[in-house]
C-alpha cells in the first residue's frame, strides 16, 4: 500500500495478455480496480478482485484515471474518449499505431488539461535502468555503438498480432521498446534503416520473423535493435551491448540475472511473451506506481508522452525505410498516418 | 617428403602464430622475408629479428624467397600487398594461405583468383573461426535443418583495436579502411559458410569514429553492417573495435543464428575453464588452437594436389577459398560505399 496512492481507483481498459500483470500491481498499490473489457473481463475480476462494469462510461464517470490495455489499434479511440471525459490516462505501449495519431491525442489531452502517460514499462527494468544510470553519470564516456534484442515466441495464435494493421507488425509491437532505449541510452535519432525478413505480405506479418533496424543518433552514436518472433516456445530474452569512448556496457536476461530455471514434470512453463523478473519488484507494478505518483501531480515521470509519440515514429520510420529499401532522414520524415 | 613453405611479410599479427606452427610441424621447411619491416612505425621486432624470435630462416628480399622455388606461400603482408605477393606466388606455381581480407578492392580480388586460377594453384583465406569447435557443431545443425530454416542471423566482431601491435590496420590505404575491413569479413565468412556461398545483393553500413579518439584514428572504429543475400537471408554484423584496451582478450566474436525451429548462439572463444589463481582469475581455453587446424587444412590440401598444373585446378580445393574470399570482400566494399553515401547499396 503506498500513502501517495491511498484512496485510489483506476479504470482498466481490457483484458487481455498484459492486463493481468498491471492488475496485479494496481491491487499491489492497495487500488480499487474497476474493469471493462469487451471480453475476458469477468474471469480477469474474479482472478485479482476487480470490480466489472457494464461500459466505458460508467467506468470514465467512475475512476480517477484509466490504464489502457487493450490491442494497439485501439489505444487512440479509446484514450480519446478518457480525455473527453476529462480522465487522466495510462495507455499501454505503442501509445498509437502512427506518430500522427499519437500527436492528435498528445493534442487533445494537452487542450482538455489531461495528463497522459505512455507505458514504457522497459524504462523500469533494473539493467536498462542502470545502463542509463551509468552512461548518464559517464562511466562509458562517449556513447558509440549500441546494440539491443528482444524475442517472443511467436504471438501467433493470439489473433490480432500478425495483422498489421492492428498490432503494427514486430517493429511497432515488441521493437518498440529497444527503439525508444536505443533513444533514451544513446540520444535523439536522425536517421533509421529497416529490413525485415520474410517480408510482411498484404497486412499479414510471417509468424516467424526477424527485423533489424539501424538507427543514427544526433551525437554520431550508431545503434542496432534487432527484433524476433521466434518459433513458438521460444523464451522472453532481451539484452543489449552498449560500447562507450571509455568503457561498454552489457546485459543478456538469460544470463545475467542470478536466476535460472529448469523444470520438468508438468511445472507450468513461464509466461512466453510477458517476461518475470528475478530482480525484485516486478517493473510493472514499479512502472504503474510512478505514472500513477505523476498523474497525481508527483515528480515528473521517466516516460512522457512524448516519448512514446517519438517511439511510435521511429517504428513508422522503419516501415517506410522497409518500403523504400533506403534510410529514413528523420529530419525530413513526415508520418503520414497509413497503419500499414 | 618435406613441404617448403614461405611466408611473405610479418606484417599481420598473425605471422607470428603460422611462424611458430610452421616451425614446429614436421617435414616443413619454412623461408621467411620482411622486407618492408624495416620501415613500419611498429613497436615490436619486424624483419630478421622477427624471424629470430620464432628461429625461422630469413632472407632479405622477396625475389630470394620466390627464387627458392616455394611449395605453398603463406601471405601475412598488409591487406593492400596481397594482390602482389599473390600473384608471385602463382607466378612461380606456389599455393597460397592469404591472409583476410582477400584484398582492400574487389578488382584486386578478381585478379588474384584469375591469377590463381590460370597457375592452378591453390587460393585458401585465413578465416581461422570457420574452424572452431562451436562452429563445426552450428554448421552440422543447420546443415541437418534442426534449426529449421534459417532466417536471421546477428553477429558480432568486436574485440580491440588493433593499434598497439601493428599500425597499418588503422591505415585507410594499407588496410583498406578501419573496422568495417578489418572485422565485416569474419562474421560474413561464417554467414558464406553456413548458406553454401549465397550473395549478398544489398548491404547498408553506418559508421563513427567515436571509439579510439584519443589514438588519432582516422578510419571508422565502430560499425554495423546490414546485409540482405539472395535466398532472402537477413544478417547485420557489428564489426566495431569496441572492446575497450583494458578488456578481456578473449570473446567478442558471436553469431547468433535463428531459423523457424529456433537459434543458435556460439561464441567460438568463450569456451574456457575459469577460476583463480594467484595472480588473480583464470581463463583457460579449450576451443582448440584454430590457426593450428587452419593451416593444417591448407597444408594437407597442398600435399594432396602434389605441384600446380597450369590450367588446372587443384585436386583439393581447401575452404575458405578465394571466392570466398572474393564474396566477403564485396560485401565489405559494399559496406564502405554505403558508409561513406549513407545509402544502402546494391551489391
Amino acid at each position: 500500500m503506498s500513502e501517495e496512492l491511498a484512496g485510489l481507483t483506476v479504470g482498466l481498459i481490457g483484458a487481455g495478455n498484459i492486463s493481468r500483470i498491471h492488475a496485479a500491481s494496481w491491487k499491489a498499490v492497495g487500488a480499487r480496480v474497476l474493469v471493462y473489457s469487451l471480453e475476458g473481463a469477468e474471469e480477469l475480476a474474479q482472478k485479482y478482485g476487480l470490480e466489472v462494469v457494464a461500459s466505458r462510461e460508467e467506468l470514465l464517470a467512475a475512476v480517477e484515471f484509466v490504464d489502457i490495455v487493450t490491442p494497439s489499434a485501439t489505444h487512440k479511440e479509446i484514450t480519446l474518449a478518457a480525455i473527453e471525459a476529462g480522465r487522466n490516462v495510462i495507455c499501454e505501449k505503442p501509445l498509437t499505431l502512427t506518430a500522427s495519431d499519437s500527436h492528435e491525442v498528445i493534442d487533445a489531452a494537452a487542450a482538455a488539461g489531461v495528463r497522459l502517460y505512455p507505458a514504457h514499462v522497459v524504462r523500469w527494468f533494473p539493467a536498462y535502468k542502470a545502463a542509463y544510470d551509468a552512461i548518464q553519470a559517464g562511466r562509458i564516456g562517449e556513447v558509440a555503438v549500441a546494440r539491443f534484442y528482444r524475442q517472443a515466441s511467436s504471438p501467433a495464435g493470439a489473433g490480432w498480432y500478425r495483422d498489421v494493421a492492428r498490432s503494427g507488425g514486430v517493429i511497432m509491437d515488441l521493437m518498440v521498446h529497444d527503439l525508444d532505449q536505443a533513444r533514451w541510452l544513446c540520444g535523439e535519432v536522425t536517421t533509421v534503416y529497416a529490413v525485415q525478413n520474410p517480408p510482411t505480405v498484404d497486412g499479414v506479418s510471417p509468424v516467424n520473423v526477424a527485423a533489424h533496424v539501424t538507427l543514427t543518433h544526433e551525437s554520431g552514436a550508431i545503434s542496432h535493435c534487432r527484433a524476433t518472433w521466434g518459433a513458438t516456445g521460444t523464451t522472453f530474452q532481451t539484452g543489449f551491448s552498449v560500447a562507450g569512448s571509455s568503457g561498454v556496457l552489457k546485459f543478456k536476461s538469460d544470463a545475467d540475472t542470478g536466476y535460472k530455471e529448469e523444470l520438468q514434470n508438468g511445472a507450468t512453463a513461464g509466461d512466453l511473451l510477458i517476461p518475470e523478473s528475478a530482480l525484485g519488484e516486478s517493473p510493472y507494478l514499479t512502472q504503474l506506481r510512478e505514472l500513477a505518483i505523476g498523474l497525481r501531480g508527483g515528480p515528473e515521470p521517466r516516460v512522457v508522452a512524448s516519448d512514446g509519440a517519438t517511439a511510435v515514429y521511429l517504428a513508422e520510420a522503419a516501415r517506410a525505410s522497409m518500403e523504400s529499401g533506403q534510410p529514413i532522414d528523420m529530419k525530413t520524415f513526415v508520418s503520414t498516418g497509413a497503419v500499414a | 617428403m618435406s613441404l617448403k613453405v614461405a611466408i611473405a611479410s610479418f606484417a599481420h599479427v598473425h605471422a607470428g602464430s603460422y611462424a611458430h606452427l610452421l616451425a614446429s610441424l614436421p617435414d616443413i621447411d619454412v623461408l621467411s622475408a620482411d622486407p618492408d619491416g624495416a620501415g613500419a612505425p611498429d613497436p615490436g621486432p619486424r624483419g630478421a629479428e622477427f624471424a629470430a624470435q620464432f628461429g625461422i630462416p630469413y632472407v632479405d628480399s622477396y625475389d630470394e624467397l620466390f627464387a627458392w622455388g616455394p611449395d605453398a606461400v603463406v601471405v601475412t603482408s598488409e591487406n593492400s600487398g596481397h594482390r602482389e605477393l599473390v600473384e608471385r606466388a602463382a607466378a612461380v606455381g606456389a599455393h597460397v594461405l592469404c591472409e583476410k581480407p582477400l584484398a582492400t578492392e574487389v578488382a584486386d580480388g578478381e585478379a588474384m583468383l584469375a591469377a590463381c586460377e590460370a597457375a592452378g594453384t591453390i587460393l585458401m583465406i585465413a578465416y581461422p573461426v570457420r574452424f572452431a569447435p562451436a562452429y563445426a557443431q552450428l554448421r552440422a545443425n543447420v546443415e541437418a535443418g534442426r534449426l529449421g530454416d534459417v532466417f536471421a542471423i546477428l553477429g558480432t566482431n568486436n574485440g580491440k583495436i588493433p593499434y598497439a601491435a601493428r599500425q597499418w590496420f588503422t591505415d585507410a590505404k594499407l588496410a583498406g579502411g578501419g573496422a568495417l575491413v578489418d572485422h565485416t569479413v569474419h562474421c560474413a565468412d561464417l554467414i558464406d559458410g553456413l548458406t553454401g556461398g549465397a550473395s549478398a545483393t544489398r548491404v547498408y553500413a553506418a559508421a563513427n569514429r567515436i571509439l579510439h579518439q584519443d589514438k588519432g584514428v582516422e578510419v571508422e572504429t565502430g560499425g554495423l553492417v546490414t546485409i540482405n543475400y539472395d535466398n532472402g537471408l537477413l544478417a547485420t554484423i557489428d564489426c566495431s573495435w569496441s572492446v575497450p584496451d583494458n578488456g578481456p582478450t578473449w570473446g567478442g566474436v558471436s553469431l547468433q543464428v535463428t531459423g523457424t525451429n529456433g537459434s543458435v548462439e556460439i561464441e567460438p572463444f568463450v569456451a574456457h575453464i575459469g577460476g583463480t589463481d594467484a595472480a588473480g582469475e583464470v581463463f583457460l581455453p579449450i576451443g582448440g588452437n584454430l590457426d593450428a587446424s587452419l593451416l593444417d587444412t591448407f597444408l594437407d590440401a597442398v600435399r594432396t594436389s602434389g605441384p600446380a598444373q597450369p590450367g588446372q585446378a587443384p585436386a583439393v580445393v581447401p575452404q575458405p577459398d578465394g571466392a570466398v574470399g572474393l564474396r566477403t570482400l564485396k560485401i565489405v566494399d559494399a559496406a564502405r560505399r554505403s558508409a561513406a553515401s549513407g545509402q544502402a547499396v546494391d551489391v
